[in-house]
């Protein structure tokens, strides 16, 4: 009989069950608890003080909150889930039972990836449909208030009000705020490889979920490293510094995103490159946890 | 197609402890060694059940792994039908239950059975013929739609006996299939492995439970410390050359005394063991095991 290389249906075994392990976990409590943060940015903190602040900053404000809650969900639920996954198999032997099926290593690995990913992307989908509609209804409430404005307006002060209006416009629902999702989801996806990465050779959840935390944190210092070398001539620190950016992504890649969430223009090549690296860190992480995993013994 | 579904040949494992295995100079220092496995040869040939046993830590799960595939032997080999156990075609063959296994407990019985057949590559009527026919035939079709959290322990070993053989393998590999089992619930797996034998289908497998080996094992081999002890039919183990006993049922004392008369009368001969039959598997394993002890003291 002949096997093949690499089957999809048995890495979509894999995932489909890896997603409804996720989803019987309760793990969409999360979701609800997003859900409640994100109604009650919406329109309990957005109304607290209406004359402090024009209604366009408070649009930016609920923008940058509500989408900072998505990009914390994704990232932080990625390496929960990817570290809930492999150890908790190899402990209960069910890896056993799994492997000692004709599925190859890397299959498995794969559909556990591409379930939590598929998870996190339909979460995210979601989180950003909820997002929009709350800020479509604070944009439209702004945009009639000063409509209202307009009728009783005269002389200079409607060239007045329609800058208000195009300031409005200019923070509500744009076609770019799906760039900030994207990048939250290209995040989550180089996070949780690189916690599958671990989870490889980690033998506790725990220890997979503190550590991928941890490298996840430092991912953000790469400029801040970076200019703490070119600074220091000491060679140990540079060779040490240099390591670290070697092995550790560079989350900073995606951070651009809070500029277009924030009503930024968007660059393209910056949404290519990101899309590029994302690529790059999963094929490298991906590699070094299979290379990891082909030759781990149970 | 081969007539022997395992063949061990001077299989020899060995674990490296403690030491982390980073650093090669820290690792003489640091680390020892356990030898699992020495030395180890065996065959299981089609259509039989083998029966490793052997005390807590000879080595009986780890021969089993390296027979599947889940780990590399440090020296020697084993084979499946002729094909190496690495190799993944051998797996097509082989159905295994581990020790104490957990399955997924957010599962039903039903879709346990479903995984592990799309696993390997059932789908459809035919899979789902096949999971009504094993649930009737491991007695779980009141269960089938409860989820495995709630199965006990005699439930759990039958479902995952059924996942060992949903793609029909031609050897099954059992790691104490009846530890922690009831007698009512380890009858009822003795029951099953002998209907697998029936089938024609190869049966390994491991236990310290020394009755139940007897009653379905046509060769035994006695492991300890990783080595083998003995081997053999299990008639050849447990008979003992210059004796021979003589079972009688419902004979009335009359009979007995007349049969005793013969022997005394008969010049060399006498009897050395009188009463009802005992598990002579077990004299013999406690027998070696003293033995190996008090070698081990001198
Ligand atoms: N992954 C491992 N790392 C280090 N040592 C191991 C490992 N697996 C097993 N051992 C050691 O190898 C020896 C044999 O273990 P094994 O599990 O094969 O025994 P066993 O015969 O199955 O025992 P039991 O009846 O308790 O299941 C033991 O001394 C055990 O401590
Ligand atoms: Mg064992």
């Amino acid at each position: 009989m002949k096997i093949p290389i690499f089957s999809i249906s048995r890495t979509w075994t894999i995932a489909s069950s890896t997603i409804v392990q996720l989803m019987r976990m309760k793990t969409f409590y999360f979701l609800i608890a997003f859900a409640l943060l994100v109604v009650g940015i919406g329109f309990i903190f957005g109304s607290i003080d209406p004359d402090q602040a024009s209604a366009a900053r408070q649009l930016e404000l609920i923008k940058k909150l509500s989408f900072g809650a998505m990009d914390l969900f994704a990232w932080l639920f990625a390496i929960v889930a990817t570290a809930l996954l492999i150890p908790r198999d190899l402990e209960d032997r069910t890896l056993y039972t799994i492997l000692s099926k004709p599925v190859r290593r890397i299959e498995y690995l794969i559909g556990k990836l591409l379930g939590v990913l598929l998870l996190v992307f339909s979460s995210l989908a979601v989180m950003f449909c909820l997002c929009l509609v709350v800020l479509f209804i604070r944009e439209n409430a702004a945009v009639a208030e000063e409509m209202s404005n307009l009728q009783l307006a005269r002389g200079e002060n409607i060239e007045l009000i329609k800058e208000q209006i195009s300031l409005i416009r200019e923070q509500g629902v744009r076609p770019q705020l799906a760039i900030g999702a994207l990048a939250s989801f290209l995040k989550a996806a180089v996070v949780s490889a690189m916690a599958i990465l671990i989870s490889t050779f980690a033998s506790s959840s725990l220890f997979t979920i503190i550590s991928s935390i941890l490298f996840f944190l430092i991912g953000h210092a790469h400029s801040m490293a970076t200019s703490f070398w070119e600074s220091g001539s000491n060679g140990v620190v540079k060779a040490l510094t240099n390591l670290v950016k070697l092995f550790i992504p560079d989350f900073q890649i995606f951070s651009f995103s809070e500029g277009i969430v924030q009503g930024a223009a968007v660059a393209p090549h910056l949404v290519g490159s990101m899309c590029l690296l994302t690529a790059g860190y999963l094929f490298v992480f991906v590699l070094l946890s299979l290379v990891i995993f082909m030759y781990k013994e149970f | 197609m081969s007539d022997i579904a395992v063949d061990v040949k001077n299989l020899t494992k060995v674990f490296q402890v403690g030491g982390g295995g980073a650093n090669v100079f820290k690792q003489g220092l640091t680390s020892s060694y356990v030898v699992a496995v020495d030395n180890l040869s065996f065959q299981v040939k089609a259509g039989e059940v083998y029966g490793l046993i052997g005390p807590n830590g000879s080595g009986k799960s780890t021969t089993m792994k390296v027979v599947l595939g889940l780990m590399a032997p440090t020296e020697g080999h084993a084979q499946v039908f002729g094909l190496d156990s690495g190799d993944i075609r051998a797996r097509h063959d082989i159905g295994f239950l581990p020790e104490n296994p957990y399955f997924y407990r957010h599962l039903t019985g039903e879709e346990t059975l479903k995984f592990y057949g799309k696993l390997c590559g059932l789908k459809g009527a035919e899979l789902k013929d096949r999971i009504g026919e094993l649930l009737a035939l491991v007695d779980l079709e009141g269960a089938r739609k409860r989820r495995l959290s709630g199965y006990s322990k005699g439930m759990l070993q039958r479902i995952g006996l059924a996942q060992a053989i949903i793609q029909r393998p031609r050897l099954v590999i059992l790691d104490e299939p009846t530890a922690g089992v009831d007698p009512v619930g380890s009858r009822q797996i003795r029951d099953l492995v002998l209907r697998l034998k029936d089938d024609g289908i190869s049966v390994f497998l491991c236990s310290h439970l020394l009755e139940q080996v007897q009653e379905v094992c046509d060769h035994v081999g006695i492991i300890f410390e990783g080595r083998m002890q003995q081997e053999g039919t299990l008639d050849e183990l447990v008979s003992v050359e210059n004796r021979y006993s003589l079972t009688l049922e419902d004979a009335d004392p009359e009979t007995i005394k007349e049969i005793e008369a013969l022997i005394s009368k008969t010049k060399g001969t006498t009897i050395a063991e009188q009463g009802h039959p005992k598990t002579t598997l077990e004299r013999l394993f406690i027998k070696i095991a003293g033995e190996k002890e008090a070698n081990k003291k001198s």
